[in-house]
């Protein structure tokens, strides 16, 4: 699959030397397909083959670069766009610093995370695996949405300083399903990760999907009051908090430009509560990992927090050329960030409704637009989404409308932290931004914290 | 070219298509230059190509797009294929309305193109601003230039053709700087649209220098300043944050396919029902809204949408009654079906999409507020007893319906019996959209209306990130909670 683009690539590799040109370059082929739902029926169905070439062109301290939509055919087309990144560059203004340009020792194709299956799944199957999903859960006011996103998507690195590529095949699936009532607007979602066809498991979506539509049909609904509750947030609401400590936690450029929550005098020490163990794991295939990042570097699991204690700032090779830092392997699209499990055996909503508990506890399994309100505080804003719950010391339930959050990161996986599931699943998300990126956390299917304050409470759906 | 997509426009209608469009992309290019504390980070250029094919089958959609323009048959098939399976599960079948068949061209407004300027210039641009940012209080400076240059053909089995040329410029400076207690700050700058262009003549040096100045000032106002208190104000939103308070809870919010729940599955719905529309009030006799997709120097002017509807001047709020919404062919005859009676005359001309390889969908073209009667900035400072005046986005996060809302600022100035008092760090106002609208006290004069401009508004499946414009003033909302 890749030895057709390495070709090519050799001879641009070739061309750029000939003309006296240094530069790297950076192809990605995507076959994308997103099957959409709305209003219980297929609102879109497209598919795009992309391919992208972004070629980076240096001179000693002096970087530019060219991207182009193109096609694996148009070698002179990409001729062109190599002359034109070295013909930028020599307008570029010199860094402070000099950027590392990577020497591959060898070629290196990944191709574990690729099924050729799931990549060609056919249109035929992925509505059956939607109407087996949902199958009896619509009616005149439940209707049917989300979306079955599926495709191949091929990376590979060359440059002109040596001779080896960096190849990275994978495929993966995005399902998102949301079950919403027409009038009353309220909305319950499910959701799965596929790296290969055998992951997918539409059964597994009724079950949670059945389960939730019968709290919503069935149960109270209310504005719950402000104050403090016991939260436990699903995976997705993991995944997304998670995410945003990649972004503005232990990011280590970002830490230096004063977007961070850490800092380095707190490497070493407890920072977040003990139960909170975090790594960025590439032997985790449901990840979409790299076990090689982009300047060639293996990659091993690398602890970030080990129960609580901050261990390391990741490093992007740019930021560690600026910085003067030492690289961590970390020149990737994305890492493959792994919450370790606990070791309550709560895995399921089901289990979570009937678990006893001495006080109420708000479900949120999904943090709507989540945005930064402080990065040097961890502060952060979204509201509750798709299917919340209000489990009553009781044993009763409540359908919540829809809360804000405004918390610190450092507050919520503080000692805070009450209990984590023994169990974990593998969250994809993966953005639809631009080229295609699968991306996925494994994640605790819960984890309950203590004691976090509601800012704002809707009066309805 | 032309000919070879027409043919195939034709030979799917044969096949049994109601509709077949195509956007063909011969070249799209952008250019952007970031220099971050004096190091030119980012100097990159971009350039693609292709189509982007819509087939209506059955009243369903089919679309596919590639950069690969040589097998058009098989681009075109594969979209009447994807429209087959969609065929299949089909609620409310698509028909489109009533449109005319328009040969026409746009080209947007510009003296310079910025593709003309060599590059050496604008670095030059940018290590001037970067040198003017460089000052005591400062451990950040940012200036950013964005150039868009795309050429656009678009074909429909209703006999359209246009043409359309578009460039766009977005230029920026931002700084920032770390308080005793260790925490980041900034104050940044984007420019008003001003003239009726927005070609690289739009990019004012002498202007921009004297905002460098400024920023930095307030900067440091705010690195030294208390901590905005959590109580209940007046608050005066200058256009710097207006825009994004009208684009999140009022654009977003009138979105005919979130109102319909086609984007329930990701970007979330709306709070407003189709009986809102004559009836609904949005907000107070102040707030008078509408979608002007004819602001010569905004992004949000495109000529015509990408259903090939020209650009029209439409009401959303009329003195605080909700008219109308953002809708394109589909979403209206839908909502008019399903309401059994006719809200909407017609598409307001809003269906785009971001790149050829993207469906259009409804977007916002320029989403503005009227200048009100309320005076100056000046004058409404002196008519609030106890307030607070904020600028500047810093975050932004909005409930899934646009039911509420939560907005951190770059900078606040307390005001007290009509004056302005402190500068105040960390300032957020967070309230319910409607309540809000409502609690709208005071709106300024033509003296503080801007255009400004968004470059980076997401939404969709696959995502799409849009350009568009919001000309507001200066507007006054009471009893607002505000704090950290």
């Amino acid at each position: 699959m890749t030895e057709k683009i390495i070709s090519v690539l050799t001879k641009l590799r070739q061309f750029a030397i000939e003309n006296g040109i240094t530069a790297t370059f950076f192809y990605h082929e995507e076959d994308s397909a997103l099957m959409r739902f709305a209003n219980s029926a297929i609102s879109l169905n497209t598919n795009e083959h992309l391919v992208r070439l972004d070629i980076t062109a240096y001179e000693g301290c002096q970087r530019a670069s060219y991207e182009m939509i193109t096609n694996l055919d148009a070698i002179e087309d990409m001729q062109q766009g190599v002359l034109q990144a070295g013909e930028i560059v020599k307008h570029a203004q010199p860094l402070n610093y000099t950027p590392t340009i990577p020497v591959y020792q060898e070629t290196f194709i990944e191709e574990d995370a690729y099924d050729p299956n799931l990549a060609g799944i056919s249109n035929d199957e992925k509505l059956a695996y939607f109407n087996q999903a949902v199958a009896g859960l619509e009616s005149d006011q439940v209707k049917l949405g989300g979306i079955f996103s599926s495709g191949r998507n091929i990376l590979v690195v060359m440059n002109t300083q040596s001779e080896h590529a960096l190849a990275h095949v994978t495929s993966d699936a995005q399902i998102t399903i949301v079950l919403s009532h027409k009038t009353l607007k309220w909305e319950l979602i499910a959701e799965q990760s596929a790296q290969k066809k055998d992951d997918l498991d539409p059964e597994k979506i009724h079950q949670e999907l059945s389960f939730l539509l019968h709290h919503y049909q069935s149960d109270q609904a209310e504005q719950i009051p402000l104050g403090k509750y016991d939260i436990v947030f699903g995976p997705a609401a993991i995944a997304e908090l998670v995410s945003t400590m990649n972004w503005i936690g232990f990011n280590g450029g970002m830490m230096k430009r004063g977007y961070s929550f850490l800092s380095e005098d707190q490497l070493g020490k407890r920072v977040l509560g003990s139960p909170f163990t975090l790594v960025d794991d590439p032997t985790q295939v449901e990840t979409f990992p790299f076990s090689q990042d982009l300047m060639g570097i293996k990659r091993e699991p690398f602890t970030l927090f080990d129960q609580g204690v901050f261990k390391a700032f990741t490093w992007y090779q740019d930021d560690a050329d600026e910085f003067g830092a030492e690289p961590t392997g970390h020149t990737v699209m994305h890492k493959s960030l792994v919450v370790s499990a606990g070791e309550t055996p709560v895995n399921t909503l089901e289990e979570l409704v009937k678990a006893p508990r001495e006080k109420d506890i708000l479900y949120i399994p999904y943090i709507h637009y989540m945005n930064f309100v402080n990065p040097s505080k961890g502060l952060v804003t979204g509201s509750s989404r798709f299917g919340a719950l209000l489990l009553k010391a009781d044993g009763s339930v409540v359908v919540p409308y829809n809360v804000r959050l405004t918390q610190s990161l450092l507050d919520i996986f503080s000692e805070k932290i009450a209990w984590i599931s023994d169990g974990q699943v593998a969250y994809n998300t993966s953005m639809s931004y631009g080229a295609r990126n699968p991306t996925a956390l494994i994640v605790p299917n819960f984890v309950c914290v203590k004691d976090l304050e509601i800012s704002h409470a809707n009066s309805s759906y | 070219m032309q000919q070879k997509i027409k043919e195939q426009i034709d030979r799917i209608r044969s096949q049994g298509a109601v509709y077949v469009d195509s956007r063909w992309y011969p070249n799209e290019e952008t250019h952007n230059l970031t220099m971050w504390n004096g190091n030119l980070k980012n100097a990159s250029a971009t350039r693609e190509s292709g189509i982007g094919v819509r087939v209506l089958f059955k009243g369903a959609w089919g679309f596919s797009a590639s950069s690969d323009i040589n097998n058009l048959p098989g681009l075109f098939e594969k979209a009447l294929d994807n429209a087959r399976t969609a065929a299949e599960r089909v609620t409310f079948p698509v028909r489109l309305a009533e449109k005319d068949a328009i040969q026409g061209s746009f080209s947007s407004p510009n003296r310079i193109d910025p593709f003309t300027i060599p590059f050496d210039q604008k670095v030059g641009f940018l290590k001037k601003m970067d040198d003017l940012l460089n000052q005591p209080g400062v451990s950040q400076r940012v200036a950013d230039l964005t150039f868009i240059r795309k050429q656009i053909l678009f074909y429909d089995s209703e006999g359209s053709e246009i043409e359309k040329n578009i460039i766009e410029v977005f230029p920026s400076i931002g700084v920032m700087g770390v308080d005793a207690d260790g925490q980041t700050h900034r104050r940044s700058f984007s420019p008003a649209r001003l003239g009726d262009t927005r070609g690289w003549e739009t990019i004012d040096e002498d202007l921009f220098t004297t905002e460098a100045e400024r920023i930095v000032r307030e900067l440091n106002q705010v690195l030294t300043a208390d901590s905005c208190p959590k109580e209940e104000r007046s608050v005066i939103l200058l256009p710097g944050i207006m825009f994004l308070q009208t684009h999140e809870t009022i654009g977003h919010a009138l979105e005919l396919d979130r109102i319909l729940g086609y984007e329930l599955a990701y970007a979330g719905g709306s709070f407003v029902t189709l009986e809102d529309f004559g009836t609904l009030r949005y907000g107070s006799e102040k707030l008078t809204a509408r979608a002007n997709a004819t602001v010569p120097n905004s992004p949000g002017s495109f000529g015509y949408d990408d259903d090939g509807v020209p650009a029209q001047d439409n009401l959303l709020i009329d003195k605080g009654i909700l008219v109308g919404a953002i809708t394109g062919r589909q979403m209206v005859e839908e909502a008019n079906a399903t309401a059994r009676k006719q809200i909407f005359q017609g598409s307001s001309g809003a269906n785009r999409a971001t790149s050829f390889y993207r469906v259009p969908i409804e977007r916002m073209t320029n989403i503005n507020i009227d200048p009100g009667t309320d005076g100056t900035l000046e004058d409404i400072i002196k008519d609030t007893e106890k307030g607070i005046v904020l600028d500047g986005d810093k975050s932004w996060s909005i409930g899934s319906n646009r039911e509420q809302f939560h907005f951190a600022t770059e900078i606040g100035w307390l005001v007290e019996d009509g004056e302005i008092t402190d500068v105040v760090k960390n300032a957020t106002y967070q309230g319910e959209t409607l309540k809000f609208y409502n609690a709208l006290s005071a709106v300024g004069d033509e003296s503080t209306w801007e255009v400004q401009y968004v470059d980076n508004c997401g939404k969709g499946q696959p995502n799409q990130v849009m350009q568009l414009g919001h000309g507001v003033p200066v507007c006054r909302f009471d009893n607002v909670r505000i704090g950290e």
